[in-house]
């Protein structure tokens, strides 16, 4: 997806007075909201199928996320790891890069959090521990994205092919991990224990911050939400204030134009998967540092661990239009779609797969009405250029071209 | 010995997975459109063509060979039929190839979940009792001592890449169809200044790479494992998608890509037990056919030519 270029400042006079960076909002808004219009009927139309009523399905759906018990909470827990695994995908998106191994790098970067959660202890003491294994979990990260990342770099290895490859060796790699070096050893004599690394010390885990906004424990809403948070906005300052966010959407843009520009093409993608792979480190925190956290243990990395996350922030970033705040609101609206599976085969009588099918739908007709709108933004753009230039030629009429049929 | 022929009859399956799945990626790569979608397509063919094999092989009582016959070609068909939304996103909306080909594989897991639901009334499996096709042994060499194991017992599934090869070769080369598909990835331009229409022959391509892999994926679920069970394709898709790289886009050369990535599919399942492989932690060894696909993508990718307008949209007039 080509980064969207920065709008210049509007140029004095345009034709309808209209700013372009407002026509440009609007007209993104405007192909959102198309896309949501059409997911939504489509989806009647298979709810109607299925012999149910779509506004109560669609109800069940949105009070399952909004007004139910905590339903808030839930909501914004299950957005938190989407937030960052979709800013690690949208920040290769900028160079024009498909970081499909956001999936391997964060199950990687579990297992090399879970180390340091249960190997820094005595070393870092108190709430440092904490920061100490979310570090090490960016860094399992970026060294399990620096190998597609130069591949792609010195052999021009299809990034695309390579980190599925990754995804599936970082599958086996977490297997041997609890199979072997990280594998418990405290478990209570005699009991059966499913494969999981040692519990972690307590202040190993990240905070709660769900009691605070008056919602019950059961959701595990920490302060890892905020973070992510707060990485959006870091992401969306690097790419639109710093050096190397330049670089990535110059190269993005026009990989030719940017080298002529002088921009080291190899350098800046490798710099974005590592960023990337910084990124999708954090993935995996809340469920192994906050999900799996008890009173009195820091959590521990399950085998029957929660997979896909990796996958699910490529549909997130194109649904935030690869924009770092519009990727949050993307996570939080599709956690709460995500909230709504649990509660439809209760409140209805669709199978709750039917959600999975809604955001597939959302999903494609976004990424059509976006493109769509933006090329019509961009002609639109190029018309006014050669306008104001007053660059004036007289068309040629396309030539007619006989058909010649078979 | 007879462990290595083992291997082979395993790596055949593969290979035929793989080979099917590649040639539907090079007609619709050979036409211009870049499908990594293919492992989603395949996603499809396993999940429709398991139920072809189970409703109309064990429900409707047709046995052997109707119901997994009509597996296979339920596979193919919806397999096409799901190939025509990335069609109508990369040639009509003209959407970046990866950017479709990505959410088809999106799509597919979710709707894999949903026809399974609605199939077998559970998201992730599906029911027992499916017919497949009676196996069969290859004469005379199944014969080989030893080595003879890798050629009895067969899907005769087995036998459709060497069936197709040639007609495939003659259709891509020998046909005016095949020349100005090829023409369409090589340079649109010249192809529509001939007078030939440029997104028809991609929407076939597109149409053609779902069904193979539909095919490919009902083989799988229909033939192989005889149940459909959720992520039974393994990034097949992707390692076809790289065969095909490494073949250089050429329906005979394919043969021999396909055969080495199935062979690399092999290693863990068949020669787990080779003493050098057993003191290999079994999950390193799990690990082969994804770092074989690796290394022979990063040392091949230089060396091949994809046709040169893949993945570039042509711009020209609608049809």
């Amino acid at each position: 997806m080509a980064a969207t270029v920065t709008a210049p400042p509007a140029a004095e006079g345009v034709s309808r007075g209209r700013p372009e960076w407002l026509e440009r909002a609007v007209g993104q808004a405007l192909a959102l909201l198309l896309a949501l219009v059409i997911a939504l009927v489509l989806g009647s139309v298979i709810i109607v199928l299925y012999g149910e009523s779509p506004i109560d399905v669609y109800r069940a759906i949105l009070e399952a996320a909004t007004t139910a018990k905590d339903g808030p909470a839930w909501v914004l827990a299950a957005a938190t790891p989407l937030i960052f695994s979709a800013l690690a995908v949208s920040i290769c998106f900028k160079g024009g890069l498909f970081n499909i191994g956001v999936e391997g790098q964060y199950l990687v970067a579990m297992v090399t959090a879970a180390w340091a959660a249960l190997h820094l202890d005595g070393i870092l003491p108190g709430p440092l521990l904490m920061w100490g294994v979310l570090v090490f979990g960016m860094l399992g990260g970026i060294a399990y994205a620096a190998v597609p990342g130069v591949l792609k770099v010195k052999t021009g290895a299809h990034e695309v092919v390579t980190t599925i490859m990754m995804n599936g060796i970082a599958v086996s790699l977490v297997a041997w991990a609890l199979n072997g070096p990280l594998k418990y050893t405290n478990a209570p004599a005699g009991e059966n224990v499913d494969l999981r690394t040692d519990i972690f010390p307590s202040n190993a885990r990240v905070p709660e911050l769900g009691h605070l906004l008056g919602f019950g424990p059961a959701p595990h809403l920490s302060w890892l939400f905020p973070m992510a948070v707060v990485a959006a906005v870091i992401v969306w300052f690097i790419v639109k204030r710093m050096r190397l966010g330049y670089e990535a959407r110059a190269v993005g843009a026009s990989a030719g134009s940017a080298q002529a520009g002088g921009i080291s093409i190899g350098s800046v993608q490798v710099k974005l998967f590592l960023l990337s792979g910084a990124l999708a480190g954090l993935v995996g925190m809340q469920q192994i540092l906050s999900n799996n956290a008890s009173s009195t243990g820091g959590g521990y990395l399950p085998q029957n661990y929660e997979a896909t996350l990796g996958f699910t922030g490529i549909a997130v970033a194109f649904l935030g239009q690869n924009n770092p705040i519009g990727i949050v609101f993307a996570a939080i609206f599709w956690a709460a779609l995500s909230r709504g599976e649990s509660i439809l085969p209760i409140e209805t009588e669709m199978p709750r797969e039917f959600v999975i099918i809604l955001q597939g739908i959302l999903i494609m007709s976004v990424v059509i009405t976006y493109t769509l709108a933006r090329r019509r933004l961009d002609r639109r753009q190029t018309g006014r250029v050669i306008a104001e230039e007053e660059a004036v030629h007289e068309p040629e009429p396309p030539p007619t071209i006989q058909e010649v049929t078979a | 010995m007879s462990k290595l022929g083992f291997a082979v009859s395993i790596a055949f399956t593969y290979f035929t997975i793989i080979y099917l799945t590649g040639i539907g990626g090079l007609f619709s790569e050979r036409s211009g459109i870049v499908n990594i979608g293919l492992e989603g397509l395949m996603i499809i063919g396993t999940v429709t063509g398991s139920f072809g094999a189970y409703y109309f092989g064990a429900k409707l009582g047709w046995g052997v060979p109707a119901g997994p016959l009509m597996g296979l070609l339920l596979g193919l068909l919806c397999g096409a039929a799901f190939a025509s939304i990335h069609a109508l996103a990369t040639v009509t909306f003209k959407i970046d190839h990866i950017v479709s080909g990505v959410v088809i594989n999106l799509v597919a897991v979710g709707l894999a979940r949903f026809l399974s639901t609605i199939f077998f009334g559970q998201a992730t499996q599906s029911d027992p009792g499916q017919p497949h096709l009676h196996v069969i042994s290859i004469p005379l060499l199944s014969k080989i001592p030893e080595f003879g194991l890798a050629f009895q017992g067969l899907s005769p599934v087995v036998l459709l890449p060497f069936l197709i090869v040639f007609p495939v070769w003659w259709v891509l080369y020998r046909t005016r169809w095949g020349l100005r598909l090829r023409s369409a990835g090589e340079n649109p331009e010249a192809t529509r200044s001939l007078g030939v229409a440029v997104a028809p022959l991609r929407w076939e391509g597109v149409l053609l790479s779902g069904a193979f892999a539909g095919l490919s994926g009902a083989f799988l679920s229909v033939e192989i494992v005889n149940n459909w069970r959720e992520g039974q394709t393994l990034g097949l898709g992707f390692i076809a998608l790289a065969a095909l790289i490494l073949s250089n886009w050429s329906p005979t050369r394919l043969l021999g890509a396909a055969f080495l990535f199935g062979f690399a599919q092999a290693i863990p399942l068949a020669l787990r037990d080779w003493p050098i492989i057993r003191s290999i932690p079994p999950q390193f060894v799990n690990m082969t056919p994804y770092v074989v696909t690796i290394v022979v993508l990063a040392g091949f990718i230089g060396k091949v030519r994809p046709p040169a307008a893949a993945g570039r949209a042509y711009e020209g007039t609608t049809t």
